[in-house]
């Protein structure tokens, strides 16, 4: 077991230098009951890995498909390409664990294939990100993985249409009143996704990372331990992909389990969600109340919807929507299942939970020559544009400064008014604003915090 | 899940023994609706193909059977995406001839509707595809004499600026000549189209050696493909294993010791091409009697050099695995795809006695070879749960459930088809996926619709993956339909086509989980959605 700092305690050996081993089956997971399971999930989080429990990658890249690396002579913890961490906690701290952090622990992420052993911080070889905060991590991926099926049966529907009048049918795609763009089915079952609009050309809803590229914690989490960590999990990494138990040739086999990334995902899924702080002077809140209303008519509202409806806050993991490579729902006989605290949070007339979100768990382009910051990456990030970025979650913004994708914006301000492309006009409706007026939605924005 | 080791040491190779490892699919066998039987005497030791094609423009593979003396037959896919294989016999169809020995569809008119070129003991047969599974006998219309060989090989081209293929028939032995059967090999043909299409006359492409085999392919990429021509050394005198130099203007030539080919004689039975050594230029298994071989260019692509492989790789397959019996193997169909979708490639083939050669196994069960990551293949047959005894030929692995997992229906000699549903982890009851996936079709103007002649490249990470288009090869068994890759665990993939003409197409981004066509001049690609 783990103490609170990542070392040894009791089960060890005294002077015993690894801090997470033995790892944890699947099996073993689904028997330990969700305190416990949450619990070994933040064991893992705060752990700082050692070369005892698998920690650097010599022979791999940092890449999400297993990749060897090239003779590199780097460094087994290096800045740029990685392994750049020795703990999840390391950059998700601010102000708990599991929250975001300061731009010292930006990351430098790279596709990492072939020219992943990058050592320069040269944007032409890698894009420097910000520590996004975690906190509410559960409620994004279920409203995202409801969004995703609601989305694919109306793909459904509209394809049977086709079929069965022999006609092509153009179906608008929405799904929690957010609008995804055109498909077109032709009758025999080929589809036209020119017209798709902020969504992959498989409508699946990937809410994590600053680009919209991972559908699930559990995807994340893997592809971090091994870029940030070097901790492999085997169900990405293992013999099944690679064949062999110890694909980074520390001389670790088999790092991480199944069950430890259960237990990972149990533990971010259940950090609460931020929430909003209202100040405690009268005069204060009023003010905010005021700014969220500018925040509406602004049109800040139309892409950071101050709430989603979610069904249901029952958690399941593994996701349905995993690929291969990261444990899959078929996988498990039953998938592991604890609920989501949402006692919190208002409800609308049908019963549904509205997650304050302050997204639409969509892309848009948001930079454009007017206001070009935001498309300052050289490499566009798993077949996402350089300009286009999910719509960030606004939910904790009062805690997560500095703001923008590399977190390179000190204030809230300086984020809103380098919003081009889609967010153009309400930047300029923004801008439009007196001074008064701007500081009241900045100070209705800093009233969304993470809860300490 | 079982998990195969690679264990096989070659006595007396100093090559290392293969050591990978690999996870076995589980196949399921399923009824499906199919009763046949490809039977007959001598004239049908060989052959027993099975054509898969998608007959009625669904996206599901439908199946055309060889029968022998029985009635060939053909049977419509019903299969929920999915869920059990299920498929409906056509009845009445003018495709139900007896004494096929196998089949090979394409779309030889440019209609955008397969055909079918029907082998035959006897007058072989072209049939135009009218849709809905509907086909009318074309030999006639098109102009094209079946004969009345003893046909066991199909191959075609598409010459540069031409609309109908140019088509090679691979004929057995002259059953009819003096002293047959043995030193009696009949002439291959070899038709070329009109210019306005249809054709004329054939063009006997001589010295032939009772060819069981033949496959038009870029063995270097120079983007004309040669005729590689696997021939049977049980019948021929002074024969060899063949490939020739189709120009398009003048006589064919065949390459020779000068140019850099080596004499290859065995038992050839059939051909399946896949890039298993990842350099870009696709290698050959051919099956024999006894060791199958693996031919890798050993020069690049400067002549016409191959050596083998298979022992080094593992894929001789040359004894039985299971039964007991430890007589040499006898290889019939192999096929090339990545049946657990891991991002290496995979072999199935066929086996099974001649008819009673005492020499050879008599219980010698259908290897499954898995690839494995470091470049070797590990027999998986048993873990699959594919062993059975019957004497097989012809074989499809096609994705019949379109659930992204191939599976599998073989042809047998006496004993009826079988059918196997590839159930990935999991069992009967229920499918387990494996890794990740794509699969393509394509699409392009002009005659060659389908682009036959094409290389489609997958880039994924640091692989790229690469499958020639064509039609032909294996044994007495064609297949048209969807392109498979497995990826392993690739969530997306970057895609290109290089067209029959030469031209590259770009780099299209495409997610893998799903089925997708490339229309050439599209940026995008066109995803697909199973019915049901």
């Amino acid at each position: 077991m783990l103490s609170s700092q990542g070392q040894a305690e009791s089960g060890m050996r005294f002077g015993e230098e690894s801090t997470v081993r033995p790892t944890l089956s699947q099996a073993d997971a689904e028997k330990l009951g969700t305190k416990a399971l949450i619990e070994r999930g933040r064991q893992l989080f705060v752990a700082k890995f050692t070369v005892g429990d698998g920690a650097g990658r010599p022979g791999a890249t940092g890449a999400i498909v297993p990749t060897r690396a090239a003779n590199s002579d780097l460094p087994p913890f290096f800045r740029t390409a990685g392994a750049d961490s020795n703990a999840c906690r390391g950059c998700h701290n601010d102000p708990v664990p599991g929250g975001a952090g300061d731009f010292v622990s930006n990351a430098f992420v790279s596709e990492g294939f072939s020219d992943a052993d990058f050592d320069t911080v040269d944007p032409q070889f890698s894009n420097e990100r910000g520590t996004p905060a975690l906190n509410g991590a559960g409620l994004v991926e279920l409203l995202a993985r409801e969004m995703t099926h609601e989305l694919r049966a109306q793909r459904r529907r509209a394809a049977a249409d086709a079929r069965a009048t022999g006609k092509s049918v153009a179906v608008d795609l929405t799904s929690k009143g957010i609008s995804f763009g055109r498909l077109v089915i032709e009758a025999d079952g080929y589809m036209d996704v020119s017209g798709l609009d902020g969504v992959d050309q498989d409508l699946l809803i990937r809410p994590f990372s600053q680009k919209g590229v991972f559908t699930s914690i559990r995807q994340f989490t893997i592809n971090a331990l091994n870029a940030h960590h070097g901790m492999q999990a085997v169900e990405r990494f293992g013999e099944r992909y690679t064949g062999t138990s110890d694909f980074d040739a520390d001389g670790v086999a088999n790092e991480l389990d199944a069950g430890d990334l259960t237990a990972l995902v149990a533990f971010q899924a259940t950090l609460p969600a931020p929430a909003q702080v209202r100040p405690e002077s009268a005069d204060n809140a009023a003010l905010a109340d005021e700014g969220r209303k500018l925040f509406d008519r602004v049109g800040c509202a139309a892409c950071h919807v101050p709430a989603l409806p979610l069904e249901s806050a029952t958690f399941t993991e593994p996701s349905p929507f995993n690929p291969a490579g990261n444990l899959r729902a078929a996988d498990v006989i039953e998938p592991v299942r604890f609920q989501l605290d949402v006692s919190g949070l208002a409800r609308d007339k049908h019963g549904r939970v509205l997650v304050p979100v302050y997204s639409d768990l969509k892309r848009h382009v948001i930079a454009d020559g007017e206001r070009p910051h935001f498309a300052n990456e050289l490499l566009s990030q798993r077949f996402v544009n350089r300009d286009e970025f999910l719509t960030a979650r606004l939910w904790g913004a009062g805690s997560t400064a500095p703001y923008g994708h590399r977190g390179d914006l000190t204030t809230l301000r300086e984020a809103i008014v380098n919003h081009g492309g889609g967010g153009g006009a309400s930047r300029r409706a923004f801008e439009a604003l007196g001074e008064t007026e701007q500081r009241k939605i900045v100070g209705f924005l800093q009233t969304l915090r993470i809860v300490e | 899940m079982k998990r195969v080791l690679g264990t096989l040491i070659l006595i007396g190779t100093a090559t290392a023994p293969a050591s990978g490892t690999a996870d076995a699919p589980r196949y399921v066998a399923e009824a499906a609706g199919i009763e046949h039987v490809y039977d007959g005497g001598w004239e049908y030791f060989v052959g027993g193909g099975v054509a898969t094609l998608d007959c009625d423009s669904d996206g599901r593979a439908d199946v055309y059977l060889a029968g022998g003396t029985n009635a060939a037959a053909l049977y419509r896919n019903v299969t929920k995406a999915g869920g059990a294989i299920r498929f409906e016999k056509m009845e009445a169809s003018p495709l139900a001839m007896n004494n096929v020995t196998g089949a090979y569809p394409l779309d030889v008119d440019g209609d955008g509707i397969l055909d079918l070129a029907v082998l035959r003991v006897g007058e072989n047969q072209l049939f135009k595809g009218l849709g809905n599974c509907r086909f009318e006998a074309a030999n006639t219309a098109w102009g094209f004499q079946g004969g009345n060989d003893w046909t066991t090989a199909f191959t075609v081209r598409w010459d540069k600026g031409r609309k109908w293929p140019t088509m090679f028939f691979g004929n057995y032995v002259d059953r009819d000549a003096p002293g047959a059967p043995f030193g009696t090999c009949a002439a291959n043909q070899l038709w070329q189209p009109r210019a306005e299409g249809g054709y004329t006359q054939p063009f006997k492409l001589e010295p032939s050696y009772c060819t069981l085999s033949a496959l038009f392919t870029d063995w270097n990429r120079n983007g004309t493909p040669d005729l590689r021509v696997s021939n049977d050394r049980q019948y021929y005198r002074g024969g060899q294993e063949q490939l020739w130099r189709v120009a398009e203007a003048g006589p064919p030539k065949l390459y020779g010791r000068r140019d850099g080919w080596r004499k290859l004689r065995i038992w050839g039975m059939g051909i399946a091409s896949a890039d298993v050594t990842g350099d870009g230029y696709p290698d050959y298994l051919l099956t024999s009697m006894g060791d199958n071989k693996l031919r890798v260019l050993t020069n690049r692509s400067e002549k016409p050099q191959f050596g083998d492989e298979a022992g080094r790789r593992n894929m001789t397959a040359h004894r039985p695995y299971a039964g007991g019996d430890i007589l040499p193997s006898t290889g019939w169909h192999p096929e090339f795809k990545d049946v657990n979708n891991d991002g290496n490639i995979d072999l199935f083939i066929t086996k099974g006695n001649v008819e009673a050669m005492k020499d050879f196994a008599a219980r010698d069960p259908n290897s499954l070879l898995l690839g494995t990551g470091d470049g070797s293949f590990v027999e998986a047959g048993k873990a699959a749960g594919i062993v059975t005894y019957a004497k097989a030929r012809g074989a499809s692995l096609a994705d019949f459930n379109l659930d992204g997992l191939p599976d599998l229906l073989v042809v047998n000699r006496r004993v009826p088809v079988e059918v196997w549903r590839n159930a990935g982890l999991g069992d009967a009851k229920r499918t387990v996926p494996m890794g990740n996936w794509l699969q393509l079709k394509l699409k392009q103007p002009g005659g060659n619709m389908n682009a036959i002649g094409a290389w489609v490249e997958v880039r994924v990470g640091t692989r790229t993956l690469t499958q020639e288009v064509t039609v032909g090869g294996g044994h007495a068994s064609g297949h048209h339909g969807w392109l498979h890759f497995g990826v392993g665990t690739a969530e997306r993939a970057r895609v290109r086509i290089h067209w029959p003409d030469g031209e590259w197409g770009p780099w299209l981004r495409v997610y893998t989980n799903q089925f997708a066509r490339v229309v050439r001049g599209s940026t995008l690609v066109q995803p697909w959605l199973p019915p049901g």
